[in-house]
């Protein structure tokens, strides 16, 4: 298992587009946090305390798209390009490879995430300074809270995209699912108005908005730290059910 | 030295490192490989013959564990590749000269391999200089001409120096040079001992670079040879291959 993660994160690090992608999602949270922070330089009446954090946060929309991408092209661009079969060559026990990967990408991803995360806490904190707009201290545990769980959520979205990729082998279908995974459900527990909320507090980018990147959770949501749970508890789902058909099909 | 088409031929129990048992894969229903026994011994150079689609790569794939079979297996010195532990360094294979991600440079895919099977990372650069790509190791391996992948693949089965060699269709796409190299590298690797198991649908390459031959055809074994006793009917090589493999279609035409 150690020569299995050594040898997944030697192939992580020497793509260019796991650099990009994480560049990409560090990048994207900074500009959210500072656009927002210009935004309500200006903005009346005096943005709260809550509202700066919880849209200076915003960019893990993106963020959650790119870094789930990473975790998907981990395993579909090995299956597009021939790779799994050098992989699978020289790790034969096929789920030690999918857990290698799962922890290298887990760990990689987590530290992208809370890295844009704080960049975009950041971001926003830094663009409000000299104004009246209470600032949002990490020293809060509510603040702090919510910008670690953030990069949590993140984390578990590139986990989520190992265990699609897993699932489906191919990149374009993959990340096609991956984004219509994030999107439509939250469409859909839209379209039943105040009872969606039931339906909602499941849905991901839901928990992300209203649930993880915020001081107070939304009426009728999980808690910030459950919502991360049930955003792990996908990925595993997503993961063993990619394990259970890497068994099955031929590499 | 031929084999009619049933049971498992009965050789002298020599060397023996590679051993297949009555291996089958079917797709859609249809067998690719049908009941394929035969054994691969260790020091010479065996060819693994047959047209295109006669069920070579899936052979090579089912005795890597890349592919599983719907019946018999696949052994390698008694026990299934999976059941290897740090399989390249028992086993070395080149199975397709694309196996690597083109974004990546040779000498990464290769260290990452290496790391895989506890492999030091010297060992990348001695492989790396005996196939000839230590100047262009850092490049991204997406840029290599097909003869420098074909080099790649043939590094990555170098790379835990093993005691048995598997490569499908090696010269494939190769010009001269590049055939004569691979020629010279197998038939010196046999001579130190090692078993050498290569695929070819040229008949006329491998009468050059094998001792022994493994002919197939539909997914069939045709025969278990030597080149000498191939050509020994009185008729050339290329006959003596057509006949067999077009014995084949026949067959396979009488009971579809």
């Amino acid at each position: 298992m150690k020569a299995a993660v050594r040898m997944e994160w030697i192939k992580l690090r020497s793509v260019r587009s796991t650099w990009w992608l994480a560049v990409a999602a560090v990048a994207s949270m900074a500009a959210s946090g500072i656009g927002v922070g210009l935004g309500y330089r200006s903005h009346t009446p005096v943005a709260t305390e809550a509202q700066i954090l919880n849209n200076s946060l915003s960019g893990a929309m993106l963020a959650q798209l790119l870094l789930g991408a990473l975790g998907v092209l981990v395993v579909t661009s090995e299956y597009g390009t021939g790779m799994i079969r050098s992989t699978f060559a020289a790790v034969p026990r096929r789920r030690v490879v999918l857990a290698a990967k799962v922890a290298v990408v887990g760990g990689v991803a987590l530290t992208v995430g809370l890295v844009a995360s704080f960049a975009g806490y950041l971001g926003g904190q830094m663009t409000i300074r000299g104004t009246a707009i209470p600032t949002a201290s990490l020293g809060d545990p509510a603040v702090l809270r919510a910008v670690l769980l953030t990069g949590a959520y993140l984390g578990a979205t590139a986990l989520i995209g190992v265990g699609l990729g897993t699932i489906v082998r191919h990149s374009g279908a993959a990340i096609g699912i991956l984004f219509a995974l994030m999107f439509v459900p939250t469409i859909a527990a839209g379209l039943f108005g105040e009872g969606g909320v039931a339906v909602g507090r499941f849905v991901p980018l839901l928990m992300l908005l209203n649930s993880v990147a915020v001081i107070t959770p939304g009426p009728g949501l999980f808690d910030g730290g459950v919502s991360v749970l049930l955003m792990c508890a996908y990925a595993m789902v997503a993961v063993l059910a990619g394990g259970v058909l890497l068994r099955m099909k031929d590499a | 030295m031929l084999t009619g088409f049933s049971g498992t031929p009965a050789l002298p129990s020599v060397v023996c490192v590679i051993e297949l048992r009555e291996l089958t894969k079917r797709y859609g229903g249809r067998p690719v490989v049908d009941r394929l026994s035969f054994r691969v011994e260790a020091g010479v150079v065996t060819g693994f013959l047959g047209p295109n689609g006669s069920g070579k790569s899936t052979t090579m794939r089912m005795i890597l564990g890349l592919d599983a079979p719907d019946h018999g297996r696949a052994l390698i010195d008694g026990v299934p590749y999976s059941a290897i532990d740090r399989p390249l360094r028992t086993v070395g294979a080149l199975l397709d000269a694309g196996a690597f991600h083109p974004g990546r440079s040779a000498r990464a895919h290769l260290l990452a391999l290496a790391a895989g099977n506890d492999i030091t990372p010297s060992r990348v650069d001695q492989v790396l200089a005996t196939v000839g790509l230590s100047d262009v190791a850092a490049r991204r391996a997406g840029t290599y001409s097909l003869g420098m992948r074909q080099r790649l693949g043939v590094a990555v089965a170098l790379l835990g120096d093993p005691g048995v060699l598997l490569l499908d269709e090696p010269v494939n796409g190769l010009d001269p040079e590049g055939i004569r190299w691979i020629r010279d590298l197998l038939r010196g690797l046999a001579a130190e001992g090692r078993t050498v198991f290569v695929s070819s649908h040229l008949i006329a390459e491998m009468a050059l670079t094998a001792d022994r031959l493994v002919v197939i055809g539909q997914g069939r074994l045709l025969a278990e040879t030597t080149v000498t006793d191939l050509a020994a009917g009185g008729d050339t090589l290329e006959d003596a291959f057509f006949r067999l493999t077009s014995q084949a279609t026949d067959y396979r035409g009488s009971v579809a």
